[in-house]
């Protein structure tokens, strides 16, 4: 066994012997991304299910047109979306004004006749300003209404001038002899509508895109794969680190002056110290990677192709730290700089707040950190595209910081 | 003439304006162990990293057997340390210890773990052998950091300050392995504070002070080097006046009056071999001797002498 090899065992060992805190660095960003995950998540089946819209009506013509609308509202996925009150107007305008409904269906006086008599009416629709979604559905769905009942009203006028000849409008109070030459013309009208109507030449067929070689699998966005690799590299950051920062340790409890009294030669030990770094941080890639498979099942994509890119961005922070430690002058100072560089590292590179939401010039400065391109290389796979450049980004960058700590870095082990 | 095992010459390195070793030179026999003793800031740990290869730019030259100690890292194979630091890893087993750091020495992998097991019983933690170090008590722990210096069988062992905060049984337990280990012809450089340590196991000793050596030799040939004599406090009934008329100032024999009240006298003498003609001379004059103390020259007397501090300051 060679010294290198020996030294990365022994840190290895004596990680697995105490492990809590390694443990801890991985179940942090797993839980982190679980609440997030949780708060945000659009559903199971991938659809944005909105809770149901509480819409009042204010039902002022009370006519065959009105109960026909508001007997709309009884169908299951409409019952699903709406949760309907109907008020008088006074009570209507309270609640909206105390925000205690989305939106309010005014239907005015005389619609049912207006609508016989095929004169112009108007659904009125008075918006809670609070909201900005929910209003907008209610408006979509009384425009719908508007043109629905538009056609049936022109279409259907002559029968509807007969159906508010009823009284009322019960089995009871309504005769056979009234109702035949009703559903007479219907019936005409029916089967002359039914030569546009049936069968409809054009039918929509909606279709999800799929990744390929994801045929039959449900695709959708998965937020936990959105926030997960954000996360995943900060904590790497935090796991790696120490790993480096023994070197500073080692220095100051003498165990370097003992090592370097033996064969071994600085390069070995800087060597051994980055790849000691590399090696816990790939095994909690692993973890990371199953981790998030099976919580929250995230599509990693390729995971050849991920795990080269876990890797090489271990590399780079290994190779970073180890640089790092040459300018640092002691452990104290070690440890006082590691921590804010990650978070700075962090909050520009989108592993707090998404890439997306960053302002302009966060972004770009967010270009410069391990964090952007571990997150953009993550994505490129999961989204099947190519990760090249932010693998030889993080390649060529992690070699130059090894470079630059195999030079400096053995100065620093002089006591 | 045999060859010895090392030899340091003219080494200097200075700090700034501070100078750390200058011109410091030393020499070392095969089985020889040598005290190096010296004060806080006499250049002892800048000797110990230049010989460990942790500081350079240095001037001078240390051979190993005659061959330059830094031109070939597998001379280090040769050679143990023994920090002043608890050197090891406290989490893992005595036994895991010496194997990780015997592991860096070129010693095969089944020779090495017997070579453990047998320093685990020299060293009496055979017992605890794979117990967390962590768990350990301080003289536990400074028996184990000598033990893993000795893990390659060097033939040279550096000690730097071995026995530091630990209770008199662990000290008198480490002193007995030094004591061992050079008796079975290692060669061992011990630095320390500890005068009595030095008398008791070295058996040359070095002062040092202000990066150079001032003196080496035996206890006897320092004491020879700096003059030191022994001194003779005389108790009993005579007056002042009659003790100086029977041993006149100088005497002329290498005995000295420091000083003489009635019934008392303090005398150095330059040998102790002359002390039964003093007693006989102030029998003679009828000088009632009721009590005799001899008090031998100390390596402390002999190091504030030459270093003119204590090595406590």
């Amino acid at each position: 066994m060679s010294r290198t090899t020996l030294i990365i065992g022994n840190d290895l060992r004596r990680r697995l012997r105490s492990p809590m805190a390694t443990i801890l660095f991985l179940v942090i960003p797993l839980a982190m991304t679980g609440l997030i995950g949780m708060i945000f998540d659009p559903g199971q089946d991938n659809r944005t299910k909105l809770p149901p819209i509480h819409l009042l009506v204010v039902d002022n013509d009370k006519d065959i047109a009105a109960k026909f609308l508001l007997g709309a509202f009884d169908q299951k996925e409409l019952k699903e979306m709406f949760q309907v009150t109907l008020v008088d107007a006074p009570a209507g305008e309270k609640l909206m004004q105390k925000g205690k409904a989305s939106a309010m269906l005014v239907i005015p006086e005389h619609f049912s006749a207006d609508l016989a008599d095929q004169k112009p009416s108007r659904l009125e629709v008075v918006k809670n300003p609070s909201e900005e979604f929910l209003p907008g559905v209610a408006e979509e769905f009384a425009a719908t209404m508007a043109v629905g009942f538009s056609a049936l009203a022109q279409v259907f006028a002559d029968e509807l001038r007969i159906i508010r000849g009823f009284r009322s409008l019960t089995l009871e109070s309504v005769t056979i002899a009234e109702m035949t030459p009703f559903l007479e013309m219907a019936r005409a009208k029916i089967i002359a509508l039914k030569t546009y109507l049936s069968p409809m030449l054009l039918k929509v067929k909606s279709v999800t895109t799929k990744k390929p070689g994801q045929e039959g699998k449900p695709l959708g966005f998965n937020i936990f794969s959105y926030i997960f690799p954000g996360m995943l590299i900060m904590f790497l950051l935090f796991i790696i680190e120490p790993s480096l920062r023994e070197i500073q340790n080692e220095r100051a409890d003498g165990k370097t002056r003992r090592m370097m009294f033996s064969p071994l030669s600085s390069l070995e030990l800087v060597t051994a110290r980055i790849f000691s770094g590399w090696l816990i941080g790939f095994l909690v890639c692993l973890l990371a990677m199953a981790a998030g498979m099976l919580l929250f099942g995230i599509d990693w994509g390729r995971p050849l192709l991920q795990l080269a890119l876990f890797a090489i961005a271990c590399f780079w922070c290994s190779a970073f730290f180890a640089m790092l430690n040459a300018f640092f002058r002691n452990k104290n100072q070690a440890g006082a700089f590691a921590s804010p560089i990650i978070l700075v590292f962090s909050a520009f590179g989108g592993s707090m707040l998404p890439l997306e939401q960053l302002p302009a010039g966060m972004r770009w400065v967010g270009k410069l950190t391990v964090n952007n391109w571990f997150i953009t290389g993550c994505r490129r796979i999961m989204d099947g595209a190519s990760p090249l450049l932010p693998l030889t980004l993080l390649a060529v960058t992690g070699l130059a910081f090894a470079a630059v700590a195999m030079i400096a870095l053995p100065r620093r082990l002089s006591v | 003439m045999q060859q010895k095992i090392l030899e340091i010459k003219n080494l200097g390195k200075s700090y700034g304006e501070t100078t750390a070793l200058a011109n410091f030179s030393l020499d070392l026999a095969p089985g020889e162990v040598l005290g190096l003793l010296g004060p806080n800031g006499a250049g002892k740990t800048t000797l110990i990293s230049i010989l460990s290869g942790t500081l350079r730019d240095f001037s001078g030259s240390v051979a190993f057997r005659g061959q330059d100690l830094f031109a070939d890292r597998r001379l280090k194979n040769r050679i143990g340390i023994v920090p002043q630091e608890m050197a090891f890893y406290e989490d893992l087993s005595a036994l895991e210890n010496l194997l990780f750091w015997g592991g860096l020495y070129d010693i095969p992998e089944k020779e090495l773990k017997r070579r453990a097991l047998e320093l685990l019983a020299v060293v009496e933690l055979s017992t605890r052998a794979r117990e967390p170090v962590k768990k350990f008590s301080g003289g536990m722990k400074r028996r184990l950091n000598v033990a893993i210096g000795l893990v390659h069988r060097p033939e040279l062992l550096l000690l730097d300050e071995p026995t530091v905060g630990i209770d008199v049984q662990a000290k008198v337990s480490i002193l007995d392995i030094i004591r061992e280990v050079g008796r079975k012809g290692t060669s061992v450089v011990f630095t320390t504070h500890q005068l009595a340590e030095v008398e008791q196991t070295c058996s040359r000793i070095a002062i040092m002070d202000q990066g150079k050596i001032l003196a080496t030799g035996t206890l006897a040939e320092l004491i020879r080097i700096v003059g030191e004599k022994e001194i003779v406090e005389v108790s009993g009934e005579f007056s002042a006046t009659a003790f100086s008329e029977a041993i006149p100032a100088p005497s002329g024999a290498g005995i000295e009056i420091l000083s003489v009240s009635d019934d008392f006298a303090m005398l150095a003498f330059a040998d102790s071999q002359d002390i039964p003609a003093m007693m006989q001379r102030l029998f003679a004059h009828r000088l009632h001797v009721a009590d005799l103390k001899i008090k031998s020259p100390s390596l402390e007397a002999v190091f504030l002498k030459m270093t003119g501090r204590s090595l406590r300051d």
